[in-house]
């Protein structure tokens, strides 16, 4: 076991935190805390980073117990933060010399890693460049490099891509994965739920410091009735009555359906040929329709069914 | 592991402009501002120069032999007063009003001085007249009272000018009030090295900054991370107070007496409180950056007032009504150091300021240490 969290309770004076927070990753993980801002993400991490003091519960990593001198443990830890954390009057090049220097004193293997690490985030055309010269996807690339550059066993990457275009976000993702394949254990919190469903092997759901659910992508789609959602972009001459509605309504794993405007949604359990069967009654009852999707459950479902509101609120 | 992060932290310090600006180039202007505001009061060396006089050549002067030789007297030898020309009326007068003299002597039944304006020049040319007016009359009631008084040689004394006092320092130094200023200005900046103290702790603490987070996930001991900021911070300060204190010295020509050793010992000890000061600020108020220069600026500069830097008697007026506060006073001890140097023989008064600056930077270093030991924050 890489992490063991157990029954973590942190307060900030009247707020609780963490509430008996649990959490196990395996070794070659890559794992997903995702939750809506001011979840208890952060304050986990920083928890089990022995930055922050907390009420109750324990926290081993590496098997051992994690406090703020467990040098040993901290060696094999990296962290890229929320906030950008590197020194504006050093260089690109510079930042990452300083922060693979708190961990590896060798001078020839510090300079190999850090060359390796340039070459993973592709900042070696701004290694003599200023932190206040790099634009904000490059800012974050170099965030990264000053995280991982000691090619930690264990790396917690908290919401590496707030604030990041489209083209650097997919950057990121990639590399969090190759550096999974190279061995690294990744911790990824974020409230974007497209992404950890992009790269988590496995996931925890947060709200109101507590872990509602956990397992890969899969089993916690699973685990809640929501299915396949089915939209119809239906031809505004239509007349869609009531009768019709119910129709499809009395359909196999049909659970809601819903009419806003010209939209028909169907939402179904698990089944393989609902689509086919709503198109089919549609059909039958003389209606024309456009563009038809069909959507599988999303993590926002899962949080929506097992909390009542949606990840974004 | 030492070594490298002290290195990075001197490279990284080295380039903070700001801070740079405040702790360096802000005390050289103020110290440029307070040259030129003192003007020549400052420029010791500054020669007197003779002053060019004429004397109108009329009757009454070639029979006046005694006044041409008191001229004489003035008007010759290398510390002469007087740059004397003998000039006819109309040519003394045309002179005059072309400021190529700065008076005209005229004799007829009375000695009278002309002049145009007022000044130094201009006073010292009556208050030799005076002088002379008078001696010539204490010497005309003398011979009516006892004509063989040439002779018994009494007006020896009268025409004898004597000084019996002579000011000097222990030191040798020329003592200059003016000087405080200077030295308050050097305590100022040292104060300032207050900034890098603050930094260091804004840089090493989770809860303050996300360098400080990223810095405590680290496997380097606290410890190592502290005393290597420490160190660095005090080698770019303390360099930077030696150039202030070589501009002082060389290029403002301020004169900080001869043991410039033991002076450069007053700014490093300096330069320490200052920084100690800065990293306790830092660590024991929990407020925001800009709140803690604010009190940094606040406290540096009223420390700075205490000991003289805006009004030179406030030392002083401190020193006699409440003199306990001078010695908690990191500015007030500095300044005293420096004025202890120039002054008196003795080092006694001298080592005991650097003593208790001493103890001040151990205490607050000490305090410090503490804040930031096997630290874990309630909230970051």
């Amino acid at each position: 076991m890489i992490i063991k969290v157990q029954n973590l309770v942190k307060r900030y004076g009247d707020l609780l935190a963490l509430d008996h927070f649990n959490l196990e990753i395996e070794k070659g993980e890559v794992f997903g805390l995702l939750g809506p801002n001011g979840s208890g993400k952060t304050t986990a991490i920083n928890c089990m980073l022995s930055l922050l003091k907390f009420d109750k519960g324990t926290i081993h990593i590496f098997d051992r117990n994690m406090s703020p001198d467990a040098y040993d443990i901290k060696r094999d830890i990296g962290v890229v933060m929320q906030n950008v954390a590197v020194f504006n009057e050093l260089t690109v090049l510079e930042n990452i010399q300083y922060f693979c220097g708190l961990y590896i004193t060798d001078k020839t293997k510090r300079n190999q890693l850090v060359d390796e690490a340039i070459d993973f985030v592709g900042l070696g055309d701004y290694k003599k460049f200023y932190p206040k010269k790099l634009s904000g996807g490059l800012l974050r690339r170099l965030n990264i490099a000053c995280g991982i550059a000691h090619k930690p066993k264990l790396i917690f990457f908290d919401e590496p891509t707030v604030a990041v275009d489209p083209q650097s976000r997919n950057n990121i993702l990639q590399g969090i994965l190759k550096l999974n394949r190279e061995g690294a254990t990744i911790v990824y919190t974020s409230h974007y739920m497209e992404e950890v469903e992009q790269i988590c092997s496995r996931i925890a759901i947060i709200d109101k410091g507590k872990t509602l659910a956990t397992g890969t992508k899969d089993e916690l789609k699973a685990m809640v009735k929501a299915g396949e959602k089915i939209t119809v972009e239906l031809y505004s001459d239509n007349d869609l009555n009531g009768a019709l509605i119910e129709k499809i309504s009395n359909l196999p794993h049909v659970t809601d359906v819903s009419l806003n405007g010209n939209l028909l949604t169907v939402r179904c359990t698990g089944g393989r040929h609902n689509l086919i069967r709503v198109l089919d009654t549609l059909k039958d009852s003389g209606l024309t329709f456009g563009r038809v999707y069909s959507e599988p459950p999303t993590l926002n479902d899962v949080f929506l069914e097992i909390t009542g509101k949606e990840l974004r609120d | 592991m030492f070594l490298f992060l002290y290195l990075k932290r001197l490279k990284c310090l080295r380039r903070d402009r700001d801070t740079v600006f405040w702790t360096l180039l802000f005390p050289i202007l103020l110290a440029t501002l307070f040259y030129i505001a003192f003007g020549n009061l400052l420029k010791q060396d500054e020669s007197f120069s003779a002053i060019n006089t004429a004397v109108v050549n009329n009757d009454s002067y070639q029979q006046n032999k005694a006044f041409q030789q008191a001229l004489k007297s003035a008007s010759t030898g290398e510390d002469r007063l007087l740059n004397l020309s003998v000039l006819t009326a109309q040519e003394a007068k045309q002179k005059l009003s072309k400021g190529e003299i700065d008076g005209v002597i005229t004799v007829s039944d009375s000695i009278t001085l002309d002049v145009r304006g007022s000044g130094l020049k201009q006073s010292v040319l009556k208050a030799f007249l005076d002088q002379y007016i008078e001696t010539e009359k204490i010497t005309s009631a003398i011979l009516a009272a006892n004509p063989s008084a040439a002779k018994q040689g009494l007006f020896n004394s009268l025409i004898d000018r004597q000084t019996f006092t002579k000011e000097i320092t222990l030191s040798g130094a020329n003592p200059d009030t003016l000087l405080n200023y200077f030295y308050a200005l050097i305590a100022m900046a040292c104060l300032y090295g207050s900034y890098w103290g603050m930094r260091n702790s804004t840089d090493i603490q989770p809860n303050l900054s996300a360098l400080g987070a990223r810095r405590s996930i680290a496997p380097t001991h606290k410890l190592t991370s502290v005393v290597s900021d420490l160190l660095a911070s005090l080698t770019i300060h303390f360099a930077q107070i030696l150039i202030l204190l070589c501009y002082l010295a060389f290029v403002l020509k301020i004169d900080f007496g001869s043991r410039f050793g033991y002076v450069v010992l007053t700014c490093f000890m300096g330069s320490v409180t200052g920084i100690s000061y800065g990293t306790f600020v830092g660590y024991a108020c929990k407020k925001s950056e800009r709140i803690k220069s604010a009190i940094l600026i606040g406290i540096s500069m009223f420390l700075s007032f205490l000991a003289g830097l805006m009004f030179v008697d406030m030392k002083y007026i401190i020193a006699k009504h409440v003199p306990v506060l001078s010695y908690f006073n990191p500015a007030a001890l500095i300044t005293d150091a420096f004025y202890s140097l120039y002054v008196y023989e003795s080092l006694n008064r001298y080592f005991l300021n650097i003593c208790i600056l001493g103890t001040i930077s151990v205490l607050l270093a000490f305090v410090s240490y503490l804040f930031v030991r096997r630290q874990r924050y309630a909230s970051i």
